[in-house]
């Protein structure tokens, strides 16, 4: 049976046997990583035994209903399903994909999820890019019970990640000698705190801080953006002493993407001279370049009216130098009339040249500060993973 | 105690509820766990004749057209997103006022822009039906739709019917293709 998005039927309807096997393949652009995962659920939906979160390196559950297969006859991760030595407490079984790292489900190739009974396919489910924003974990395919087992074709997901899904199930990361090493970054989202006044410093990836923008009346209280890093330290060579050299400064850029309230977009970087206006939509302006290092104070963005924005992405960009994010120690600092808010990129990818640092997103007279942190290839993947939608094209500094 | 009907099961509102003449129609859904385009579900309602069609467009109540001329139905509004308890959209029906022939009110649910926004049924969580007494506000009839929403994106819920003089409420339960354009005119709305 080819299942669509949302279709369910009783697992009769497929095979009468209450042994399968549900095999998964989903094909990504090159150097997106996806881990397929499957949940027990109890009544509620909910996660209470951690010992039903099966994956990589958690492979069989306690009951043995539930084991992971790896990869077999062209999909990815097979699991084999024993529902009659399932617990009466666990009612469903969820499973799942998320994206470790860059990228997002849009950019899936086509692939599928396939029941199979006695080694012959019964349902499959097709999945392609098309099908998702920037979904970065999705629960693809459900066994459940209710009065009977049955199956469903689910295909939705969450942009926060598996951090999302697991904050969806109830699940805690990190929790007893079964935990799952998940990823760090994984963090469910805490709820956004209302506190202001003094420095503030988001530790980790998708920790948030909320600001009334009211405080000072619509539109007072302009956000000021810092970027400021350190030159790598000098590596004691052999010719060191005998040169003088010193290592060029690294190049840092500091840049945004921003979508207005009124929808107008756009990048606002030194790139093609883009530096926007401090008293002209956007209303936000990039100060300088300082490709000297000279510089103490590094680069430096202001957003005059945040009232007027729908959500901007600072991004920081390294170009040439030193050259690795792992090097440079950047830090963030956003000064606001109620504080600072500081984040660091300590986690950092020497491999990508583009970072997402900080997603400022306003809703009513809220503003929210999301440390992202999360590295890219470059602008187009950025703009992929965020959804902004801008049009690519090369250019050069 | 509420009856809990299932697909095609049927109750007696004079039976279940005696002297019952206004009520509420509550529908209610789920908001959107997930990332993604939100659900905007939309009710409405048609009187039919004995033919099965409306007798004239103003028996088709919906978003646009919330009360039915003679004042027998009214759509209490739309709701745009599922959130909040409980009901989400409600139509009230005063049967007293229901014209004479006017033999069937039905009650359907379209997914807004289902086919732009990829959507479906059986994405929407815990969707219901469900029968209140105006007078007590007592819940009188309840269906769960369940296992019974899945590809639709156009579902005819239930109906309110005549039989022999007294009314009856079915859970129906029944996908349609297509959205409220297709639904409105397969009961004889000219859209």
């Amino acid at each position: 049976m080819q299942m669509v998005r949302g279709q369910k039927t009783p697992l009769s309807n497929l095979t009468p046997s209450t042994t399968v096997e549900v095999g998964v393949r989903l094909p990504t652009s090159a150097g997106v990583t996806i881990d397929v995962s499957c949940f027990g659920l109890d009544a509620e939906g909910k996660l209470s035994d951690e010992r039903y979160f099966i994956f990589y390196n958690q492979r069989v559950s306690p009951c043995g209903g539930v084991t992971s297969q790896g990869a077999k006859g062209g999909d990815q991760e097979v699991f084999g399903v024993d529902l009659s030595r399932l617990p009466p407490t666990i009612k469903r079984l969820v499973f799942t994909a998320a994206i470790d790292g860059a990228g997002s489900m849009s950019d899936l190739q086509p692939g599928a999820l396939r029941v199979l009974a006695d080694g012959r396919e019964v349902a499959s489910f097709s999945l392609k890019g098309g099908d998702f924003g920037n979904e970065k974990a999705i629960m693809i395919a459900d066994l459940y019970f209710k009065d009977v087992w049955r199956f469903a074709a689910n295909g939705q997901g969450f942009n926060g990640g598996l951090g999302a899904l697991l904050a969806h199930f109830g699940g805690q990361e990190a929790k007893g000698p079964a935990a799952p090493p998940t990823p760090t970054h994984a963090v469910p989202v805490p709820p956004p705190q209302k506190v202001n006044l003094g420095k503030v410093t988001l530790e980790k990836r998708g920790s948030r801080q909320v600001v009334d923008l009211k405080k000072g009346g619509a539109g007072s209280g302009q956000i000021h953006v810092n970027l400021n890093w350190d030159a790598p330290p000098q590596k004691p060579g052999l010719f060191g002493g005998l040169f003088n050299t010193t290592p060029e400064k690294p190049d840092l850029d500091l840049g945004c993407m921003y979508q207005m309230a009124d929808g107008t977009r756009g990048v606002i970087q030194p790139l093609g001279g883009n530096f926007g206006s401090r008293h002209a939509p956007p209303y936000i302006l990039l100060d300088k370049d300082d490709r000297s290092g000279a510089s103490s104070d590094g680069e430096n963005l202001y957003i005059t009216r945040p009232d007027l924005i729908d959500r901007v992405m600072i991004f920081a960009l390294i170009y040439e130098g030193a050259a690795s994010f792992a090097t440079v120690n950047g830090r963030m600092t956003i000064r606001r009339p109620e504080g600072e808010i500081e984040i660091r990129m300590d986690a950092p990818d020497p491999s990508q040249t583009f970072c997402s640092v900080c997603l400022i997103e306003r809703k009513g007279d809220q503003l929210s500060f999301t440390k992202e942190e999360h590295y890219f290839l470059g602008h187009e993947y950025a703009d992929k993973h965020y959804g902004f939608g801008f049009r690519w094209k090369a250019g050069q500094k | 105690m509420a009856i809990s009907l299932t697909k095609g099961g049927n109750v007696s509102l004079s039976k279940e509820a005696p002297g019952i003449t206004k009520m509420t129609i509550g529908l209610g859904w789920d908001v959107r766990a997930t990332d993604g385009g939100g659900f905007d579900l939309d009710a409405s309602v048609f009187l039919l004749g004995a033919n099965g069609k409306v007798r004239t467009s103003s028996d088709f109540i919906f978003y646009n057209n919330l009360r039915s001329s003679d004042g027998s139905v009214e759509h209490t509004g739309d709701n745009t997103t599922g959130a909040g308890e409980g009901d989400d959209e409600s139509v009230k029906v005063d049967l007293t006022r229901v014209p004479a022939d006017v033999q069937k009110i039905v009650v359907a649910v379209t997914i807004h822009d289902a086919e732009a926004r990829r959507q479906n049924f059986g994405g929407v969580s815990n969707a219901f039906v469900r029968v209140i007494n105006a007078d007590g506000n007592k819940e009188v009839a309840r269906y769960d739709l369940s296992e019974d929403a899945s590809i639709e994106t156009a579902m005819v819920f239930g109906e309110l019917y005549r039989n022999n003089n007294e009314w009856k409420f079915r859970a129906i339960g029944q996908g349609f293709a297509g959205g409220l354009g297709p639904l409105a005119r397969s009961f004889g709305v000219e859209v």
